[in-house]
């Protein structure tokens, strides 16, 4: 490929670029997808493209393309320098400027233990075949589906600090649902593991077809469940629940392009300001978020992100309070940062990098003989919620309201009884101040989030969270009419 | 750009190399530019192209699949291997629908204008800088999208069934913000002369002019309404629930409810191909020839959306598409809309709705860019943003009036409603 990233860096240099890249991306996706007992899809998917970006006086261009040869390279770079032209018609107050980073040359390849390219297809229909027929066969089960998706992407990256980075990333991704009708109700239930990056070992590791009649059940449970009661009580929350509200409430509102109001138009802006690094009470003073892209099997553990920058861990909120944000070079230096911390990434060759969500997560407790047993000792009246359900937070990243999975009455420091339709209601940091209570590290779990929309056209992203099971006080149940 | 018989030619070519004894293949092309803008200035700008194409092949009920985005010998091979090898190791699928005969396809208004073809980076630019410029000089921060797209989609099998469609469009919208508030706009249509990008980004600056300053408001059941954009934001998650097989098994609110009147009966919902201000596929699912469908009569479900499975196994014809979705209207405008409505909340836009009860279609999500006080027929005060948790089928039973459906997207024209007793449960600093 030197040939051709060469050739269009040249041609960018000539034009003028203070900076410019081009990346290839290769990807082969296989998925296999059951709903009730028929086989929906069984595919291989082949994708190849390369885009060009320039950043000319200030303002971008960027092309892409999939055919590959240097006239068709020479083109694209070309289309790129004319369209950061017309960006200079509309410019920014300040030129835009890409904050420094060292050059790097490197291959990288991320873990995959089982290629899923060389398992069978049939081997992996016949999974969720018997999974999927193991729900249906339950009692008043009347739908279910089950996915399992991998994908492998082929990134190279060169640049004009002198990059060359050449990065190979698996991701597998199993996805299971079971849905019930009981008399008038209906719910689900689902088999929430959340995708890595690993290949066709994590599906063996993980117990699909094992957790098929237990899903089944509990979508049974909670149509004969009593809804959810209002009022303002406690809640515990485990990990795969509170990898979305740490999405939604800390990811998103953290991410400095939201912040600069770059996003304002479709995924919105953010309650924050950069000023408040550093100041912000974000939570309590138990509440410790790091982000770490360098997480292994984190979906967003890349190497180095889309604008070359080598991935990193860091502490973005510290004993409570904001201490950093996600960056990119380009939004860096319009708040006096001198680098930028690795959270540009794009979701394919035709998209341009954007400010991402990086793998973020809430530290353990610091007590670590806690048990999600003793967080619930502590509550007179609350309630146990397990996995994602309902989430919707408004644009500025402050009201939000969550649902869950599967709920629990607790009452008097014991699981009571089953509810459905729990849903509470809280502002961002209010939310995260009310933590009391965090178990310790054996119950810190990983959740990677697979599909995350942003942008404009959409890009969907990945990355991963991770918390123990953790404590609320006093938080709204129970706004939503029923 | 490939013409319709280069295409046709493409993929007899790759049918021909099938051994598999039933083939489908979807072909599809697309060419954009996308110009993306914020606090008044142009922060990403995109072109580029991509073909795809999608194979399917059939051993018996045995089936599989692959997709390439190269047109090129190697990947071609690629694409047959894989979707012959998948099928003959593939378990019997009990719901394969094989490929269609060829048919006969309605006409449709056009959908395809060179104009779009030739819009240039700049030509984009000029539009954007107009809408940045009047944000500007009032000291507001514009950001939106501009994207000119055009693209090709085709189908053909190994019964001989061939179907072509060509498509141009724009989508142009901006949220210009003030200090405390903010007012959204968007325009789409199929050529450069349906799109009035400085009537759109006047429409925004005004709502963001009117929207400064808003006041508290309790949460609570009030009259609302919602101006097209947030019909067609709160309507999306009911019409993807207008399924029959769904229905049939009770995981939905239309269970049982095909021929009840469940929504006021003012209330009429269909899919139609004739109107040339929202132009419609020839074609939908594996190749039928489109139709129009009238989904909701006189508030009255008249019928769910039926793939061609379901559609075999309740005997009935399967629907060819679902969109665009048109919901008649009255011949009001939201001001006469307003002018009736002694105290309520005017709506401009929806953001982040979800389920929170699938079953009883309940919904939750917040107001955005542009929320309203209306007393005695008259807009009295912007308010600040609220979280409802409420059902677009309450919504559409509790209807009092409507203004004219105008074309909101590429894929819905609908009216503003006003409707009684909707819920909001939660209040928000966020303007």
């Amino acid at each position: 490929m030197k040939e051709y990233t060469d050739l269009a860096l040249d041609i960018a240099q000539k034009a003028g670029v203070s900076f410019a890249d081009i990346r290839f991306v290769e990807e082969r996706q296989n998925r296999v997808y059951v709903e009730r007992r028929s086989i929906k899809l069984i595919d291989e998917t082949e994708s190849f493209g390369y885009c060009v970006r320039v950043l000319i006086n200030g303002a971008w261009g960027f092309a892409s393309n999939t055919h590959l040869s240097k006239d068709e390279v020479a083109r694209t770079a070309e289309l790129a320098i004319t369209i950061a032209k017309a960006s200079a018609k509309v410019p920014k107050d300040e030129p835009a400027l890409m904050a420094s980073e060292k050059a790097y040359v490197d291959t990288c390849k991320g873990p995959c233990g089982e290629d899923p390219f060389s398992v069978p297809n049939s081997e992996k229909a016949e999974l969720l075949l018997d999974t999927c027929n193991t729900i249906l066969d339950m009692p008043n089960i009347a739908m279910t589906w089950g996915l399992l998706q991998f994908i492998r992407t082929h990134r190279i990256i060169a640049n004009s600090d002198g990059s060359y980075l050449d990065m190979t990333n698996y991701f597998a991704n199993p996805m299971l649902s079971a849905i019930a009708v009981v008399g008038n109700e209906s719910q689900s239930r689902d088999y929430q593991v959340g995708g890595r990056q690993a290949g066709f070992e994590y599906i063996r590791e993980i117990d699909i077809l094992g957790n098929a009649k237990k899903i089944a059940k509990e979508a049974v449970i909670k149509c004969n469940a009593e809804k959810c009661p209002t009022g303002v009580m406690d809640l515990v929350l485990d990990p795969d629940h509170l990898a979305l509200t740490m999405h939604e409430s800390v990811g998103h509102p953290t991410e400095l392009d939201r912040i600069l109001g770059w996003e304002a138009n479709m995924a919105g802006r953010s309650f924050i300001k950069h000023e408040d690094v550093n100041k912000l009470r974000y939570g309590s003073e138990i509440v410790n978020f790091t982000v770490n892209n360098e997480l292994e099997g984190g979906l967003g553990s890349w190497f180095y992100d889309d604008d070359g920058t080598k991935m990193q861990k860091f502490p973005i909120i510290k004993d409570g309070i904001l201490i950093s944000l996600g960056t990119t070079r380009e939004t860096v230096p319009l708040i006096g940062w001198k680098r930028s911390n690795g959270c540009c990434r794009s979701d394919g060759f035709n998209r341009f990098p954007i400010n991402r969500i990086p793998n973020l997560y809430m530290e353990p407790g610091t007590d670590d003989s806690v048990t999600p047993e003793d967080l619930v000792a502590g509550v007179d009246k609350g309630i146990y919620i397990e996995g994602m359900g309902s989430f919707s937070i408004d644009q500025m990243r402050n009201n939000f309201q969550f649902g869950g999975d599967m709920f629990w009455m607790i009452e008097n420091g014991k699981k009571a009884k089953p509810l459905k339709l729990v849903t509470y209601q809280a502002q961002t940091t209010q939310f995260w101040n009310s933590c009391d209570g965090i178990a310790g590290k054996d119950y810190w779990k990983p959740h990677g989030v697979m599909n995350c929309g942003k942008g404009e056209p959409m890009q969907s992203m990945r990355m991963t969270h991770g918390s123990s099971y953790c404590r609320f006080r006093n938080i709204n149940v129970g706004g939503a009419k029923l | 750009m490939r013409d319709k018989n280069e295409i046709n030619a493409l993929l007899e070519e790759i049918l021909s190399k099938v051994t598999a004894p039933q083939a489908q293949i979807t072909y599809s092309y697309e060419s954009d530019l996308a110009s993306r803008f914020g606090e008044n200035a142009i922060t990403q700008n995109m072109g580029g192209e991509e073909e795809g194409i999608r194979l399917v092949v059939a051993y018996g009920m045995k089936h599989g699949s692959s997709i390439i985005n190269r047109v090129k010998s190697e990947s071609i091979s690629n694409l047959i291997k894989w979707a012959q090898d998948i099928a003959k190791n593939s378990p019997e699928d009990p719901e394969y629908m094989p490929p269609l005969k060829p048919q006969s396809y309605p006409k449709v208004p056009q959908s395809f204008y060179d104009d779009v073809v030739a819009l240039t980076p700049l030509d984009i630019a000029k539009e954007i800088n107009k809408t940045v410029t009047l944000a500007k000089d009032k000291g507001y921060q514009a950001s939106g999208l501009f994207h000119a797209n055009y693209s090709i989609d085709a189908l053909a099998n190994s019964q001989g069934l061939f179907a072509f469609l060509k498509n141009s469009n724009l989508s142009y919208s901006t949220t210009i913000h003030g200090p405390k508030g903010s007012g959204y706009s968007s325009e789409s249509g199929e050529s450069t002369t349906q799109v009035d990008s400085e009537a759109m980004a006047k429409r925004a600056f005004e709502t963001a002019v009117a929207a400064q300053n808003p006041i508290d408001i309790e949460p609570g059941e009030y009259t609302v309404i919602f101006e097209p954009q947030a019909v067609e934001d709160f309507l999306e998650f009911m019409y993807w629930n207008m399924s029959a097989r769904d229905a049939d098994e009770g995981t939905t609110v239309f269970a049982g409810k095909v021929g009840e009147k469940l929504f006021s009966e003012k209330v009429n919902i269909s899919t139609r191909i004739d109107d040339p201000e929202l132009p419609a596929s020839q074609f939908g699912q594996d190749g039928l020839p489109a139709k129009q469908i009238i989904w909701v009569k006189d508030g009255v479900i008249e019928r769910l959306y039926h793939d061609r499975f379901w559609a075999s196994k309740k005997e009935t014809e399967p629907d060819p598409i679902r969109y665009p979705m048109f919901m008649n209207g009255e011949a009001n405008s939201i001001d006469d809309l307003v002018a009736n409505c002694k105290k309520g909340l005017l709506v401009k836009r929806l953001w982040y709705i979800r389920y929170v009860d699938r079953k009883k279609l309940l919904l939750t999500g917040m107001t955005r860019d542009g929320f309203f006080l209306i007393e005695n027929g008259k807009i009295v005060s912007p308010v600040k943003n609220l979280r409802f948790n409420e059902s677009p089928i309450v919504f559409l039973q509790n209807v009092v009036g409507m203004s004219r459906p105008i074309r909101v997207n590429q894929w819905s024209k609908v009216p503003g409603i006003m409707s009684e007793n909707f819920t909001f449960s939660s209040k928000t600093e966020s303007v």
